[in-house]
């Protein structure tokens, strides 16, 4: 999942107005911090903590079977798992892997040569005293497979095409078999982990009329129907009886359109912490100033330090807050269009994409422009936070940066190396040294580059690259768009569409493994993959890819050799945020890298 | 006079109508396209396409222009599936608080302005004529950003006199529940006006003070009091009521960097957030609205300027 650090007279007026519009429009392993660190008063119950929710981001969907539209973090890890459970949590102690604790059910288990999944749950209840079954799991299986196009997952041939059948053996057990064997830790991370038991009270076609959604995948369409037109009626979201049916540790009880939430703790939660605090609020900010204002203020318990305010690091702290680094378990990559019919044969030539990504300086990056904040990424498998899937030859970073040594692959490839201008195709051709399959005679290194407009840190990365490039006859050309204009821009596509013009382009945000916590590239590597923006295809990758997704512990071999293809120009990865929590609170950190927050934890010392 | 109005209301409508063809035809021709834009990279080609059809993007571009007018001819704006509401439900949430807070702010920016531009007018060429005058140009020229900082600075974060942000009320009812919230952002927008508006006061105050009329009440020992309250004030106001009339639209589409220095979710800010995300539903009607705003401000300017002034009339 990919996310973005997640208005003269008559006509003339008017005009103007419309014109400004489009010009707009154009335009952890966290740290040990304050919440691990040992409270020195006495744990106080009670209090009320304000957490401050990223710029622009307003919790807009209640409903957990969240469509394309209305998926993101502030909706789906920091307002709905408040209430809504999913039925494996991920997070734990700052990895990202299930949180058994703090799931649903206990670990499945797999058996019949792991095509058959059997799933027992815990005794958790519904704030409306009913148990959390293997019902209400089989409630979500049927909507998914009668709703697959409003389910923001969704990805053809996974969940729950890959199921044969699931049914329900007892209130506490329900048995899927799977189409072929799967990798019990790919199934359980990518797979699992999109399902969330809904309740029975939640069944219903109408206000009045019941529906069968929880038996027969044919009914869904009508519950489904109903209960997102309820969605849609957000100004409900505070006093709908509906949505008080929680079995999360928090219950929403005023909602605000503008996204301020007040949640007080569900009295009948039987999860294992019960929440500290009587009420947890989410703050909207329009902007990250707006939200430092406020911070300096000291009125908010729970914030963020803009990247671009580090400087105020000690000003916060002297205000009473201590940082906490918020690492999310993701990878940072812009794509190459493979499929460009101009440079596209240029891009598909190895020995080129290991140049080019020798050309990238991540450590000075890191150490320059992200001031520390930022972890390397040289392959599908993050680096930080700590996990447990990176392996040692991707860790050792393949492509360290050399500029001599791109040099030299260039050169040795059949090109004519211009530093400071446009390297020259010498010697067109498909043996050794020379430029390639389609690479023609003259074709130069001249490429355009789009990056997200907004950032500083991004900026300064692609002016370094462009930079650097130079000295090897790399031209870049740089041009700035709004996020949106970036992503909308680099689509997928064949040579001969009009959309493949594009020929590299940086949205600056990479990908975050949320949903599909296994991270061996499947969705944004593999060939014909929805988020394989640059077209990239190799039978190899493909190959790795579904071995890792069908065999256990293989996942190494398909992390490697991606570090070793170069699917895309791998760049550092900003961390998440930089968190400011006031010293009174506790119990905040470790933050988990899939984005959820368990504000059940958190609890004030006296003195606050 | 009713000939004029009639006139003047077909003509706003034309221009609303321009408006809204010119902004559907440049939304529609820029890269990318609204499904991608609010899905994100996230959703797959599986999903945009979903989208794209559910929402009628992929069908010819007068189609979809035809089925916005028909949908506005019934008073339906659209739907934001950035904000999952209507876009008359989100204008009719921001629209009256950025009001609240540009009406507010323009208020108190003319109970200072308008005896402030006097008496610079009358003592003229003085110390404080000199003095409020320099003031001015300082505050007219400092961005509103920088101003609504110094202000939080001193006033919520060094002296915690007062909130750092706005009201963070749905309502108007709710943002007027927290008066002293409401203090710097609207001293931020008043300061600025105060400049402007006193600048204009003062040089329509000093052509006023040299008619015949001022002169004749004068020499008739008419009380100063009498000459600068019934015969300079009510004549310099003339064109201060144009501009009234002609802040009527700023009214309406609020104020961006006030209300994102304040973390005030206006107007301003709704349209900046459509921008950036092609939310192109909460774009068109707004601008709709913004357009109908402008055109109506200055029809309700001339108006006024008619009725304060027998000398103009309209034909």
């Amino acid at each position: 999942m990919r996310h973005r650090r997640r208005g003269c007279r008559l006509l003339g007026a008017a005009a103007g107005a419309a014109v400004a519009a489009i010009v707009l429009a154009a335009c952890s392993g966290s740290t040990g911090g304050p919440g691990s660190s040992k409270p020195s008063g006495s744990i106080q119950k009670g209090g009320t903590a304000t957490f401050a929710l990223p710029p622009g981001a307003v919790p807009d969907w209640i409903f957990p079977f969240i469509d394309s539209a209305h998926s993101s973090i502030d909706n789906r890890n920091q307002f709905e798992y408040l209430m809504y459970r999913p039925l494996y949590f991920f997070g734990d102690n700052g990895q990202p892997v299930p949180n058994d604790s703090l799931s649903l059910a206990a670990p499945p288990a797999f058996s019949n040569g792991n095509k058959t999944v059997t799933i027992t749950m815990k005794n958790y209840k519904w704030s409306d005293g009913q148990a959390v079954t293997a019902t209400g799991v089989e409630f979500w299986l049927n909507m998914m497979a009668a709703e697959k196009a409003h389910w923001a997952y969704y990805v053809p041939g996974g969940l729950p095409d890959n199921l044969s059948s699931w049914k329900v053996t007892s209130p506490t057990q329900i048995v899927l078999q799977l189409k072929s064997a799967y990798s019990p830790s790919w199934f359980t991370d990518n797979e699992l982990s999109q399902i969330t038991p809904l309740p029975s009270a939640w069944d219903m076609t109408s206000a009045t009329a019941k529906g069968h959604c929880e038996t027969t995948v044919s009914s869904c369409p009508a519950v489904w129907q109903y209960l997102y037109n309820q969605a849609k009626q957000v100004s409900t979201y505070g006093n709908s009886p509906l949505w008080k049916i929680v079995d999360g540790p928090w219950r929403l009880t005023s909602y605000q359109t503008t996204g301020q939430s007040v949640f007080t703790p569900n009295k009948s939660y039987s999860g294992p912490v019960k929440p500290h605090l009587s009420q947890f609020i989410e703050t909207p900010f329009t902007t990250e100033e707006a939200e430092l204002n406020v911070l300096r203020s000291g009125q908010i318990s729970v914030g963020y330090l803009p990247t671009t305010d580090l400087g105020q690091k000690s000003v916060i702290a002297g205000s009473g807050y201590d940082l906490s680094i918020w690492v999310d378990a993701g990878i940072n990559y812009f794509p190459e269009n493979f499929n460009n019919p101009t440079v596209g044969p240029i891009f598909r030539q190895l020995y080129f994409r290991q140049a080019f990504q020798h050309l990238v300086n991540q450590p000075e990056y890191i150490t320059k422009i992200f001031q520390g904040y930022a972890s390397p990424t040289y392959g599908p498998v993050p680096i930080s936070p700590a996990n447990p899937f990176v392996d040692s030859f991707e860790k050792a970073n393949p492509y360290p940066f050399s500029v001599s040594a791109a040099k030299s692959l260039l050169a040795s490839n059949g090109w004519t190396v211009h530093p400071g201008g446009t390297s020259v195709c010498a010697k067109p051709g498909s043996g050794a040294g020379h430029c390639g399959p389609g690479v023609k005679a003259g074709d130069k290194l001249s490429f355009t580059l789009q990056y997200a407009s907004g950032t500083t840190e991004l900026t300064q990365e692609m002016e370094n690259l462009k930079s650097t490039a130079s000295a090897v006859g790399i031209d870049l050309n740089l041009s700035q768009a709004p996020f949106d204009t970036v992503i909308s821009t680099s689509v997928p596509c064949q040579a001969s569409q009009a959309s493949c013009k594009w020929q590299l382009s940086n949205w600056g945000g990479g990908w975050s493994y949320s949903m599909d916590h296994f991270p061996n590239g499947d969705l944004i590597f593999g060939t014909g993959a929805g988020d394989n923006f640059g077209s990239y295809s190799s039978p190899e990758t493909d190959k790795l890819i579904a071995e890792s997704d069908h065999v256990p512990g293989t996942i190494s071999q398909v992390e490697n050799y991606e570090a070793k293809n170069l699917p895309a120009i791998f760049m550092p990865k900003a961390d998440y945020q930089l968190t400011e929590v006031k010293a009174t609170l506790h119990g905040v950190t470790p933050q988990e890298p899939t984005f959820n927050i368990t504000p059940e934890n958190w609890y004030f010392t006296s003195g606050s | 006079m009713t000939a004029y109005l009639v006139r003047r209301c077909v003509q706003a409508v034309a221009v609303v109508f321009g408006v809204s063809i010119i902004v559907f035809i440049i939304l529609h021709a820029l890269p990318g396209g609204p499904a991608r834009g609010l899905l994100g990279p996230e959703a797959s080609a599986f999903q945009v396409h979903q989208f794209i059809v559910q929402n009628g993007y992929n069908q010819p571009l007068p189609v979809q222009y035809g089925r916005f007018i028909g949908q506005l001819a019934q008073g339906n704006l659209g739907y934001s599936y950035h904000y999952n509401q209507t876009v008359a439900s989100l204008l009719s949430q921001d629209l009256p608080k950025s009001a609240v807070l540009v009406g507010l702010a323009y208020l108190v920016a003319l109970i200072v302005a308008i005896p402030l531009g006097i008496m610079q007018a009358v003592r003229r060429n003085s110390l404080a004529d000199y003095v409020t005058t320099g003031a001015s140009f300082v505050a007219y020229s400092m961005p509103t950003f920088w101003l609504g900082i110094l202000l939080i600075l001193g006033f919520a974060i060094d002296w915690r006199l007062l909130p750092p942000e706005a009201p963070q009320g749905a309502t108007v009812a709710a943002v007027l529940s927290h008066p002293q919230a409401m203090v710097l952002p609207v001293a931020t927008l008043a300061l600025v006006s105060v400049a402007a508006f006193s600048r204009f006061m003062r040089s329509s105050a000093i052509e006023t003070l040299v008619q015949d009329y001022i002169r004749t009440a004068r020499a008739m020992g008419v009380p100063e009091r009498i000459i600068l309250f019934r015969h300079l004030l009510r004549n310099s106001l003339i064109p201060i009521v144009t501009l009234i009339g002609l802040s009527l639209p700023a009214t309406i589409s609020g104020a961006v960097i006030t209300e994102s220095v304040f973390n005030y979710p206006g107007m301003g800010l709704l349209f900046y957030s459509a921008a950036t995300s092609h939310d192109f539903p909460v774009l068109l009607g707004s601008t709709v609205v913004i357009a109908t705003a402008t055109v109506l401000g200055s029809l309700l300017a001339d108006v006024l300027y008619a009725v304060v002034d027998p000398r103009v009339r309209l034909a």
